[in-house]
């Protein structure tokens, strides 16, 4: 091949990679959409979800949207109590709600009984104006328990107004206009807070992708700046960033193609891409700087080739086993990462066939220089190396030493490692979102929800007073617990009936005696108040019941502690022959955590096993294979342990983390045995491959890491703390990988004799 | 002066096919008048089937026994449940006037044997968790609504007038009803109400009606919720008509008698 075959096919590859890339730019520009309703994240036809779905609709269960009215001088004046009016009225006029799914003190109704009979009305329609009449409202509420303290606060300064909507009619546009439609009524000494899973949902929607996309850039930047710090080269640099650059857009450019939506997940393909991408591009300028500097005559063209000759069979398997990595993702329940591993493992693939084809062709097209100024002090740097590598050598009971402190630290951590369903905790404890949830917490009962679903095999079992005694028990228990704020049932209702059919005496708030008589007050209840109210609670056969508990946090943490409570009623429910089910966003979100935790667990333990096989059939040894695994096993090790020691708890984002832990920590141990066993096979003497590995694979991976793990510290900044999180374990994880792989790695290498051939062996004893 | 006349009596014969015109196309207003205007017996008496069912299918069941009395000031109506087994002799007694007073209500429960009385504000609420309103179950006044004949069509092969009626109420709880009233007996076939975004809520049908002792009785009729995807179906039977009930059916006490 001379020199102008090479140029042409150079312009080939170059040319066809930019109608690849705008053919890609167009689908993305056509068909990319971003999906933002979180339902859409859960599999549908999980068991747990399907019945919660069901569920959801017998009890017109929704997640409310809470507005909360502050009034430091107390909540009973006729200003606030008409924004009150005004904003049920206004929030049952929007298509989003239904008007028996706004409620506030104003649309509430007031069962009270007296002497002769029973009277059903509203606390008021026509705002009262004078002190008398405000003061009756105050009296009538302080009496009523399904008001006070679920729409009145105790200490009387705050109102809630509760509009109930379901997720999938939640857009952008409407968030912010609930948002400025809730603020408008500010003023005249009332405070407006928004609160809710909507609009948490809403807020972490926008601001996680919106971090992101505010990110990414800074990151390419700094990864740029250190790259030309590293490479002295600025076509070096600009080639390498360019061709992540397109593998990114390849990848996303087929999601389009292929008009799957791009969720919240996807946003972390750039990182993976960037990080595993660039290294790609770095091992290829080192190892032409190699070539360039060993050579007397710098010739472009031979070094290129040379370069993808020596190169080709690394990259190929560093690329395929961080494949495997990513395609082991597709074991995952949830299609969101399902998409997430092929797509990403579709962006290395690119990354990979670019850096053997775009990096040397625009090497030949636009020319390269080498390292600049890297000649003068090469003796002083391998003499270094070389010191380096006999003290590794030397003090290797150190290492192991060390090491088994780490795994038994790690081990440890990785005992405490916890998932997390929260989607408040994603946010700064000091955020609007956080400040307004634990407010209206600290004045009812709660902001998240899970609903506990009765189901028994025989109808009107949901009468029988027994049975009903025993959710009011269940209630009162888990009530007691601190993150419980208060639970409503169709317990409630009946209380509520007999004492109002009582004379409303205290000691006739409880569960009546008799069957018929819980019948008949339901029957009551239907012919005089809002009948729609019970559907929310009971169905039309009396053998399905749904109990709300009003929670105070959305964390896992909270949802099992209350959970655990209502499964110690389970045997008593069981021998009245009623199941216990749970329904609800946030029930759901639990779930759909427990299940990304047991898939990436599934995930790991696959790809490791997958890599080991691969990298014993590579080099075709079993030793080598387990050696090799050694870097991602302690990479994986420390970094579930460090989230368990610091309490970070795993989650869609942080369970991810580990496909890059093992993508690159395999990749640096698979340069590191390949380049060691070709040093070998010049020098035999294990000590010397081993300096000459350390010096050219040993400088690649410590550039690679340097470059991915300051650009990813720039997360550290990032406003969103999920993205800080991440930030900081790619980083961590950069770390261990390259820690590990020059360290243990080596040191086992060594002690163990891979790719000894046996007459220098004995040559070495 | 010829043409004068001329024009004068082409006036005068267009005038008069006005009129023939008016004589023989009703108003809505007077259509709806009629059938407020069709005469019913002084007191009725039957059994009332009541079907709930929701969405999911899933039914409720009530079999009641009624009276009703027309009075002068008002209408009475006295209701005992006769199943499920659970409400067995519940009742429930409902005095309306016509003065526009609030409608007075009792429930007995035998579980409590007590009577209360209950008061309600709206005529808008639902009956017993029901598709029907209170308002939707009484007689509502044709002054109340302005009418519009929209059209005549047959619906199952049965001739009827159209009729569109506003509420002259500005809160109604509908913003439109129409009305399909048969010509030949001024009975309401069908009806649809609109919410008040002006969006079909529900419908109602006369499915089963008969003459008894002379006055056309409905039988059959069922509401649906269409944006609910709830229905109620009401039946009664072994109506009578005119047994003068005596006053004294409509008491407290009465209803603690179980019928």
């Amino acid at each position: 091949m001379n020199k102008n075959q090479s140029k042409t096919i150079s312009w080939i590859v170059i040319l066809s990679s930019l109608v690849i890339t705008f053919f890609f730019l167009y689908q993305m520009k056509e068909n990319a959409y971003m999906e933002t309703d979180l339902d859409e994240y859960m599999p549908k036809e999980h068991p747990a979800f399907v019945y919660s779905d069901k569920a959801e609709e017998w009890f017109h269960i929704k997640d409310g949207i809470l507005i909360a009215i502050e009034n430091k001088n107390g909540i009973y004046n006729s200003g606030s109590l008409q924004k009150i009016k005004d904003m049920t009225k206004q929030l049952q006029d929007m298509n989003e709600f239904d008007d028996n799914d706004v409620t506030s003190l104003y649309s509430a109704d007031n069962i009270t009984g007296s002497a002769d009979g029973m009277e059903v009305e509203s606390f008021y329609s026509k705002v009262p104006k004078s002190e008398e009449k405000l003061k009756e409202i105050q009296a009538k509420v302080k009496t009523n328990d399904m008001v006070f303290g679920r729409l009145i606060s105790e200490d009387e300064t705050v109102a809630l107004v509760v509009a109930g909507m379901n997720d999938s009619t939640f857009t952008e546009e409407f968030y912010n206009q609930i948002l400025e439609f809730a603020h408008s009524f500010e003023g005249d000494g009332d405070k407006i807070y928004v609160a809710g899973r909507p609009i948490v949902e809403g807020t972490m929607g926008l601001l996680g992708p919106a971090d992101m996309k505010r990110m990414v850039p800074i990151v390419l930047i700094v990864i740029a700046l250190v790259l030309y710090f590293l490479t002295r080269s600025v076509r070096a640099t600009t080639a390498t960033l360019f061709s992540v650059f397109l593998s990114t857009i390849w990848a996303f450019g087929l999601m389009a193609w292929l008009k799957v939506p791009i969720y919240s997940v996807s946003t972390m393909m750039p990182v993976m891409l960037i990080a595993i991408g660039v290294a790609y591009g770095i091992y290829f300028y080192n190892h032409l700087n190699e070539f360039l500097s060993i050579g007397n005559k710098p010739n472009l063209s031979e070094g290129v080739k040379n370069t993808i000759k020596i190169l080709w069979k690394p990259l190929a398997m560093a690329a395929f086993t961080t494949l495997i990595g990513f395609l082991s993702l597709l074991t995952s329940q949830v299609y969101p990462i399902k998409y997430f591993g092929i797509f990403t493992a579709f962006g290395i693939l690119v990354a990979f066939v670019l850096a053997l084809a775009f990096l040397p062709a625009s090497v030949i097209l636009f020319g390269y220089s080498g390292k600049k100024g890297k000649t003068d002090n090469s003796n002083t740097v391998s003499n270094k190396i070389q010191k380096l590598t006999d003290k590794i050598l030397e003090k290797k009971n150190i290492t192991y030493i060390t090491l088994a402190f780490i795994v038994i630290i790690s081990l440890y951590g990785i005992s405490k490692v916890w998932i997390n369903s929260s989607f408040l905790d994603k946010f700064e404890t000091d955020s609007d979102i956080v400040l307004t949830d634990n407010f209206v917490n600290s004045k009812f009962g709660g902001t998240s929800t899970l609903n506990v679903i009765l189901e028994s095999t025989e109808s009107n079992a949901f009468k029988n007073p027994e049975n009903l005694s025993l959710i009011d028990r269940m209630q009162t228990e888990t009530e007691k617990l601190p993150k419980v704020g208060n639970s409503f049932a169709l317990s409630d209702y009946l209380k509520r009936m007999n004492k109002v059919m009582n004379e409303d005496k205290a000691e006739f708030y409880a569960i009546p005696e008799s069957s018929d008589m819980v019948a008949q007050y339901l029957l009551l209840y239907e012919m005089s108040g809002d009948p729609e109210n019970l559907t929310k609670v009971v169905n039309y056969d009396y053998n399905r019941s749904n109990v709300t508990f009003q929670l105070k946090g959305d964390d896992s943490k909270t949802i099992n502690e209350a959970m655990a409570v209502i499964k110690s009623y389970e045997d008593d429910f069981k021998a009245k022959g009623i199941e216990i089910k749970y329904a609800g966003s946030g029930y759901k979100a639990l779930v759909f955590t427990d299940l990304i935790l047991e898939g990436q667990i599934y995930s790991i333990v696959m790809s490791l096993v997958m890599v080991f096989i691969l990298l014993s059939l590579m080099f075709k040894s079993i030793k080598v294979g387990l050696i090799g695994s050694v870097p991602i096993v302690i990479t994986a090790l420390i970094s579930f342990g460090v989230m368990g020691l610091l309490d970070i708890p795993l989650s869609t984002t942080t369970a991810l983390l580990s496909s890059i832990a093992i993508g690159i920590g395999i990749d640096y141990a698979i340069h590191f045995l390949e380049n060691y066993k070709l040093n070998l096979l010049q020098t035999s003497n294990p000590v010397y491959a081993l300096y000459a590995t350390m010096g050219i694979t040993g400088r690649a991976i410590l550039y690679n890491a340097i470059v991915v793990i300051s650009g990813f510290l720039v997360l550290l900044f990032s406003v969103f703390p999920p993205n800080r999180t991440l930030g900081a374990l790619v980083s961590m994880n950069m770390f261990t990988s390259l820690i590990g792989t020059l360290s243990i790695m080596m040191i086992l290498s060594y002690t163990f004799k891979i790719f000894s051939i046996k007459n220098h062996t004995s040559a070495n004893k | 002066m010829r043409k004068v006349n001329l024009i004068f009596v082409m006036v005068l014969i267009f005038g008069l096919l006005q009129m023939q015109e008016a004589k023989a196309q009703l108003s809505g207003a007077q259509i709806m008048q009629k059938v407020y205007d069709q005469p019913s017996g002084k007191d009725l008496q039957g059994e009332l089937t009541m079907t709930l069912e929701n969405k999911q299918g899933e039914q409720r069941v009530r079999k009641l026994k009624q009276y009703i009395l027309k009075e002068a000031q008002g209408e009475k109506k006295i209701m005992f449940f006769m199943s499920p087994a659970d409400v067995k002799g519940t009742s429930f007694m409902n005095w309306s006037y016509t003065n526009g007073q609030d409608d007075d209500q009792w429930i007995y429960l035998p579980a409590l044997k007590r009577t209360k009385r209950i008061s309600s504000e709206g005529k808008g609420d639902y009956f017993m968790g029901s598709d029907f309103t209170y308002d939707d179950l009484g007689d509502r006044h044709p002054d109340e609504d302005n009418h519009k004949l929209l059209r005549e069509e047959n619906v199952n092969g049965k001739a009827c007038y159209v009729v569109e009626s506003t509420p002259k109420e500005e809160d109604y709880m509908y913003s439109k009803t129409i009305t399909w009233v048969m010509k030949d007996n001024y009975i309401g076939l069908k009806r649809e109400f609109y919410d008040e975004d002006g969006k079909l809520l529900k419908t109602l049908s006369i499915n089963k009606y008969e003459k008894i002792s002379g006055f056309w009785t409905i039988l059959e009729t069922e509401m649906k919720n269409v944006q609910k995807d709830h229905k109620t179906k009401m039946v009664f039977g072994n109506v009578l008509i005119n047994q003068n009930i005596p006053a004294t059916k409509f008491t407290e006490r009465s209803m603690t008698l179980g019928q």
